[in-house]
């Protein structure tokens, strides 16, 4: 079942001077269609300016689209009722871990979503705590966000979307602003809830070692897709991505120029374990 | 508590005073300071003095603390004593020099306003230094709502509050980082008179403006995003509700009312 879907969208910024007469538009989604399957796990590449955070915007109901339909979980983000339910089941994820925490105390932080819900307040205290649980940051509930590093900001950021129960987390490069270590908690969060709670993960990223590790790679060009396809199929190719100004793994470049100078390996592959099980195999072989 | 932030003066201490319900303490610290305004007596004076100690040492914060905030008063002491000293009406001359009459009608003029401005600065100390920040918004809120009749959009007062004070660390990390950064250039914040001092403050500002309103444009969509909407009512995670040390509490409160009125005449 397709819980988000794209259909011929189109999306257009327009500035406009101050008798409000438009100076200048820019169509940043162009005519794009995708869908996404309930409980996947999709990295979104592209250059800066692609269009990859009026995507995510998108999918919150954040902003609508100027022509076609983006649904999310049954229901079109462009009828005004359904926005609050669009933005409970999408939850999103944004890049500055300073800028999206409005509590000065952890637990406060991540009873804001639930609030703005109306939930009751013994419902709101269960769900803070087991959103705190599952990221990791229980003990942290009634600490100032203010000292923590930004790998646990950015957790508190996913526990506040957690408890108000999403199907589907949008993550908008969560982890461009943090240290490796945060970057690595970070992902591990997000990987074990797509896994344990099967909630619908868009991770949006320039760290290509991210994108290796999720299930299906959307990679945006100029407002439309431009490649999609499982991250194997979508590094092995080196060249396309060249032209799209990204890079590939280092392992899947050294896989790249490997075959290209005559070795006989497969392509796209994505881990240094499976090149040296790939490498060891070419040498029983000679 | 080490990593706790203290915003404001609150400080953490587990006492009776600190676990009262934020709205008692609002009505406490009112009532205090309303009826020191009805004190006479020197009876009644004592009164006001034994009761708000006995409000220190329950709230076993360190007195040095509550005495911190009398330090901003002190030139204003020295000034209306000097006034008093000098303008002060009365016939009862204690001490005379020249054109200097000290009268004893002055003086106690101004012990009487000295006292005062003492006890309501130490019972306000006691408020904001036993109540977290946070505690105080929703007491904030809970008092501003029967306003939200005639329009006074409580809710969101309060909720411009919890934002500032999240922000108000933040903002002066970036002071600090935006300030080393332009000292490390050969700016000049210590020297110079006042205009130069001020002048040298625009390269500060200028940046902190700009970061902000980024700040600000983040943190309204990142509130959209997770359904912030004002034209509901929101719920919350604690709820404000009296226990029995708030009922007694407010009996306490009621009895120093009554004790200071009936004081007052003797
Ligand atoms: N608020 C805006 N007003 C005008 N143009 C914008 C605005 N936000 C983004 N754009 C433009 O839309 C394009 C896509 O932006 P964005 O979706 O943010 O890309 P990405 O996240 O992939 O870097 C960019 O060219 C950008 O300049
Ligand atoms: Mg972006």
């Amino acid at each position: 079942m397709e819980i988000i879907k794209f259909e011929n969208v189109s999306y257009e910024y327009i500035r406009t001077d101050e008798q409000q007469r438009i100076t200048q538009r820019f169509e940043a989604i162009k005519q794009l269609n995708l869908s996404i399957e309930k409980g996947e796990f999709v990295a979104v590449l592209g250059h800066n300016g692609s269009g990859k955070s009026t995507l995510a915007k998108l999918i919150n109901a954040l902003i609508q689209p100027k022509s076609g339909t983006v649904t999310v979980n049954g229901f079109d983000t462009s009828v005004e009722e359904n926005i609050y339910k669009v933005r409970k089941s999408a939850g999103m994820v944004f890049q500055n871990p300073d800028n999206q925490i409005i509590a000065s105390v952890v637990g406060e932080d991540v009873a804001f979503g639930p609030e703005n819900l109306g939930i009751k307040s013994a419902e709101i205290l269960r769900r803070v705590r087991e959103a705190l649980e599952s990221v990791g940051m229980l003990k942290y509930f009634d600490y100032s966000p203010h000292n923590l590093s930004g790998g646990q900001k950015q957790r508190i950021a996913i526990a506040g979307v957690l408890a108000m129960e999403p199907d589907i987390i949008v993550l908008d490069e969560p982890t461009a602003m943090l240290d490796p270590l945060g970057r690595r908690d970070v992902l591990k969060t997000v990987m074990k809830l797509n896994a344990e709670k099967n909630i619908t993960s868009v991770l949006i990223t320039h760290f290509m070692d991210e994108a290796a590790l999720a299930q299906r790679i959307i990679v945006m060009e100029g407002g439309k897709i431009a490649m999609d396809g499982k991250p194997a199929e979508v590094f092995s190719q080196v060249e396309k991505m060249r032209e799209l100004r990204l890079d590939v793994p280092q392992i899947t470049e050294l896989n790249y120029m490997l075959k290209k100078s005559g070795v006989n390996m497969p392509l796209g592959i994505l881990t240094v374990k499976e090149m040296t099980d790939e490498l060891c195999r070419l040498k029983l072989r000679a | 508590m080490n990593e706790r932030l203290i915003i404001g003066q609150y400080y953490p201490a587990n006492s009776v005073l600190h676990r009262l319900d934020p709205r008692v303490k609002f009505i406490g610290s009112f009532a205090y300071i309303t009826m020191i305004f009805f004190a006479e007596s020197l009876l009644s004076w004592f009164f006001a003095a034994v009761y708000l100690f006995a409000m220190v040492i329950i709230s076993k914060v360190p007195v040095r603390l509550m005495l911190k905030g009398l330090k901003s008063i002190l030139f204003i002491l020295i000034f209306t004593c000097i006034l008093n000293i000098f303008f002060a009406p009365g016939e009862t001359v204690v001490f005379e020099f020249y054109f200097i009459k000290i009268t004893l009608e002055g003086l106690l003029l101004f012990a009487k306003m000295a006292a005062r401005l003492v006890l309501l600065i130490i019972s306000s100390s006691i408020l904001t230094l036993t109540t977290t920040p946070l505690a105080l918004t929703d007491a904030l809120e809970f008092f501003l709502r029967p306003f939200a009749k005639i329009g006074l959009p409580a809710q969101e007062i309060a909720m411009m509050m919890t934002i500032a004070l999240r922000f108000i660390p933040t903002l002066m990390e970036e002071t600090e980082k935006i300030m080393k950064a332009q000292k490390a250039r050969g700016a000049d914040f210590e020297t110079g008179g006042l205009v130069r001092r001020a002048k040298a403050l625009v390269p500060i500002l200028v940046p902190l403006f700009i970061s902000s309103f980024k700040r600000a444009e983040d943190l309204a969509m990142a509130m959209e995003a997770r359904c912030y909407r004002t034209d509901i009512k929101r719920s919350k995670m604690k709820e404000l509700k009296f226990q029995r040390a708030d009922y007694s509490a407010l009996v306490c409160v009621t009895g120093f009312i009554a004790g200071l009125i009936i004081f007052r005449y003797f």
